[in-house]
Parts: C-alpha cells; sequence; structure tokens
C-alpha cells in the first residue's frame, strides 16, 4: 500500500534526521577535541621555558619539583662571551665567566593552563639559586586561550545539539508508539508476549540508527577531501584527517542504539502503566 | 463431557457501583455452540470480554479453560489467550499488515515456522474465499471481507474456544454464509467450542447448539 509505506517512510526519516544531527555533533566535537589535542602536544612540542640559576641544577633536582618535566637542556653560555670577547676586556671576560648565571630551557610533557603555568612558576622560584624565570606568558596565553575557547565553543554546541535532538527523538517515539498500540493491542489479544508485540519498534530503531550512523561517518570522510576545508584547516596547522571509520561509525552506532533503545523502552514502560 | 467455562456468582464492572453482569452463574461444556442474546447494552460483550481477559473479574469466580480469570497472571493470561480465538465486532485486523500476515498472527505468537504460518493462512483464506486478496491490505476489502478474515485469524491455530462478538452483525448475506458455515465446520471437524453474542440466530444453521439470554445482568438458559 503506497500511503503506508510513505507513511512509514516518514516515520523512519523523522527519527532518522534528529539522530544523526545527535550523532553528528558528538561526532564533530570528539574531531575538534581530536584537533585540538594534537594542535596542544604540537604546541607543547614547542613551547619551553628559560630559567636562569645562579647555581647549577641537575635534571634530577628539575624533575622531582616538576614531574610534568619531559626534558631540560642547559644552554651554553661559550657562545655569549665570544661574542663578547672583542668588545670587553679579558679581566672583565674572566669575571663575567665566573658571575654569568646558568640558563636551562625547559620542555614540557603537555601544554599546561595559565594556573598551571603559574603554579610551575612559582615551583621554580622556590628552587634554590634561580633568580628568573621566563614563560613566554603573553603568547603562550594567547595560543592557550584560543584553544580553550574552541573546546568551550564545541562542548556547547554539542550539548545545545544533543538537548534539541533528544527531545525530538523522544517526541518521535511518542509518536510511533501511539501508531504501535493499536498494533500491538491487537497482538496482545491473541497471546503475543511483550517482546514480540515490542520488535517492530527495536527493529525499526535498530536500523535507523545504523543509517544515522553511517550516514555520519560518511559525511565525516568526505570533510576532510573537501578543498575548501582542507585549506583552511592546513593553514591553521590543525589535522583533520583524524577519522577512523570503523571505530568512530562502531561508537556512534553504539550511542544511537542506545539512546534508541532506552527511548523505546521507557516510552512502552510508560504506555503499559498508561 | 468437560466444563470449558465456569461462572459463579461472578459479577462484572466498569464502574464499581454499577456492575453490568451482576452473580451470575453459567457454564458452557466442551465442544457447545452456544449463542447469547439479548438487547445492545445489556453485557453481551462485557461478558464475551471476560472470558479473554481484557475485563477483569469484579468479584465471583470465572475459570475459562481450566484457568481461574479472578487471580490470572499476564503469563497465564498469554498462555490462554494461545487457545482462543476471537472475532471481535469491530475485525480489529492490523491495517499495516496484509491479509496473509494477519492470519498468519496467532500461528507466529504460537512460535509455527513462517512455512508453516503461511500454509495454513493459505487454506483458511480459501475456506473464507479470500484467496484472491491475499497480499492485499485490511483498508483495500470491504467489511464483509474483513470480518471474514478476522475469522480466518480466529481459527488459524485450532483453538479449543471460539468466541464471536456480533460477527455476523453489518455483514451482507454472503458474509454471513460465509461465516456460519465455516463455524459449523470448525465445530465438527476441529471440536472447538463456540460462544456467539448475536441478536439473530440463523434460520438454517442445521446443528445444535444451546441459547442463553442476558437481561437486567444476569443469564437466563433458552429452553
Amino acid at each position: 500500500m503506497k500511503e503506508i509505506s510513505m507513511q512509514s517512510l516518514k516515520n523512519h526519516f523523522s527519527f532518522i534526521i534528529p539522530l544523526f544531527i545527535l550523532l553528528f555533533s558528538i561526532q564533530f566535537s570528539t574531531m575538534l577535541d581530536r584537533a585540538v589535542k594534537n594542535y596542544e602536544s604540537r604546541l607543547a612540542g614547542e613551547y619551553t621555558i628559560v630559567v636562569v640559576s645562579k647555581r647549577p641544577i641537575t635534571p634530577q633536582e628539575l624533575r622531582r619539583t616538576l614531574p610534568q618535566l619531559k626534558e631540560v637542556q642547559e644552554l651554553s653560555k661559550e657562545r655569549y662571551i665570544a661574542r663578547l670577547q672583542k668588545k670587553i676586556s679579558k679581566s672583565d671576560l674572566v669575571f663575567l665567566k665566573a658571575n654569568l648565571p646558568h640558563f636551562y630551557s625547559i620542555r614540557l610533557k603537555k601544554l599546561p593552563s595559565s594556573d598551571e603555568l603559574a603554579e610551575i612558576t612559582r615551583k621554580l622560584k622556590r628552587m634554590q639559586g634561580i633568580v628568573k624565570v621566563e614563560t613566554y606568558k603573553k603568547s603562550f596565553n594567547k595560543f592557550h586561550q584560543f584553544l580553550t575557547l574552541s573546546k568551550t565553543a564545541s562542548f556547547t554546541f554539542t550539548l545545545f545539539i544533543g538537548i534539541i535532538s533528544i527531545l525530538l527523538i523522544i517526541k518521535q517515539m511518542e509518536i510511533w508508539t501511539l501508531q504501535h498500540s493499536q498494533r500491538m493491542y491487537i497482538m496482545g489479544l491473541f497471546g503475543a508476549p511483550y517482546w514480540m508485540k515490542s520488535a517492530t519498534l527495536y527493529k525499526s530503531v535498530v536500523i535507523d540508527a545504523l543509517v544515522a550512523a553511517l550516514l555520519v561517518g560518511i559525511v565525516f570522510l568526505l570533510i576532510p577531501n573537501s578543498a575548501n576545508f582542507a585549506s583552511i584547516y592546513q593553514d591553521l596547522g590543525i589535522n583533520l584527517r583524524n577519522f577512523h571509520f570503523l571505530s568512530d561509525v562502531g561508537r556512534l552506532l553504539f550511542i544511537g542504539l542506545a539512546i534508541s533503545i532506552i527511548a523505546v523502552t521507557v516510552i512502552i514502560i510508560k504506555n503499559r502503566q498508561r | 463431557m468437560s466444563k470449558i467455562i465456569t461462572a459463579e456468582n461472578l459479577q462484572l464492572a466498569y464502574n464499581k457501583d454499577e456492575p453490568v453482569i451482576k452473580n451470575t452463574n453459567f457454564s458452557v461444556e466442551a465442544k457447545d455452540f452456544i449463542f447469547l442474546k439479548g438487547k445492545s447494552g445489556s453485557g453481551k460483550s462485557t461478558f464475551l470480554k471476560s472470558l479473554y481477559g481484557e475485563l477483569p473479574v469484579s468479584s465471583g469466580k470465572l475459570n475459562v479453560c481450566g484457568f481461574d480469570m479472578e487471580s490470572i497472571s499476564r503469563g497465564k493470561l498469554n498462555l490462554l489467550r494461545k487457545h482462543i480465538g476471537v472475532i471481535f465486532q469491530d475485525y480489529k485486523l492490523i491495517n499495516e499488515w496484509s491479509v496473509e500476515k494477519n492470519v498468519m498472527l496467532p500461528l507466529m505468537i504460537a512460535g509455527y515456522s513462517k512455512q508453516v504460518c503461511q500454509m495454513q493462512a493459505h487454506k483458511l483464506l480459501k475456506h473464507v474465499k479470500l484467496s484472491h486478496k491475499i497480499h492485499k491490505y485490511p483498508l483495500e476489502l470491504s467489511g464483509g471481507e474483513q470480518q471474514r478474515v478476522a475469522m480466518a485469524r480466529a481459527l488459524a491455530h485450532n483453538p479449543v474456544l471460539i468466541i464471536a462478538d456480533e460477527p455476523t452483525g453489518n455483514l451482507d448475506d454472503y458474509s454471513s454464509e460465509v461465516i456460519w458455515n465455516l463455524l459449523k465446520s470448525v465445530r465438527q471437524h476441529v471440536g472447538s467450542t463456540i460462544v456467539v453474542a448475536t441478536h439473530r440466530i440463523p434460520q438454517t444453521l442445521g446443528i445444535d447448539y444451546k441459547q442463553y439470554f442476558l437481561d437486567e445482568g444476569n443469564i437466563y438458559a433458552v429452553a
């Protein structure tokens, strides 16, 4: 029957669309999070703190104070002294050599937050002999604020879309249950058990969750290959090719199934109690 | 002969203060063909509903096919319903399912294979003269045809008890005749017990039957 098939198709789309939007926003947020983490680790690799100390400091000493320390390197004084050799007297040079402090470049395992950076500075300054800690706070803050903003925006976006999608899914489920209630009632009159009466609903949501997850997977396979996106993100140094089709679609399918099955079960139980 | 339905001081009510059936005693022997007569609103449908557990017993006792209806659990009710075939006045067909699938329903619930369900559905649809409408949907059929499909569905699993609520109430003569002939045949060949609520008993039924009359919430045997 044409009318029934059209209605059934409409019902499927009314469920697939909000589920697709929900899964899309979750995947978008995940991808953005991955890109930000990737960006952060790159920045962490490039980011250094310079420490000036009146006495030599061993890497072990620094590691005890800073567990997040990745590597420490003493900056050679010879280079700077060589530059001054022709400009100052020998006696001054000897004096300078004897009194010039030690310079250390410190790299961390991960990019710290502003608070963590303040704490690191405080700890370093408390160490005996350290006279100056240069964190290049201004440029660091700029990067970090950008990353934090990206993460917050992505999280807010996902949360907002998620709430709207779940409300739409629940509404659609209620419509479905009303449509299916007559069939379930008739099946019950002939002794059908609960699982058999609800099987059609569960079958529908499993198929729809699969379709929605696959659609999101296909979209995310195509986005990084789109010329516009690729060039923008390449310029920003963000890696968008961090979509793993099988594991990501599997995860989306699991989330989609869990949301749909919980929604169907809650609504069927609610209807039964009525 | 064993009793398939026993009611003792049975009271049925939608509203506690206004019982539709009042302290009624009634019994049906296995393989009986029973007609329940009575004017509209006398409680015929209400009584039939209590037989397949759609309406709970208010007080008294009601035993159907060995199940005590006043204390029946959901699981046992499902089991009882697997042994009953019900024909409703408003057909109660599933509109999204084809005629064939509607008839297959009780067999699917009983757990038969798809092939067996289809074979039985085809056989019954042939009996109700609807073989040519097997792939149609209920809304594409006339009222008489829908009732014949409902009839085929009620008989599909060879039920021990058949309950029919005004099965020919709105039907043309041809469809009525098909339905009465089929009920007769089922009684003769399968040995099912049949309880029919109706306004008029067909003149040319040609089998033994018992008549009961419902009035003022009581059931009386008609001699």
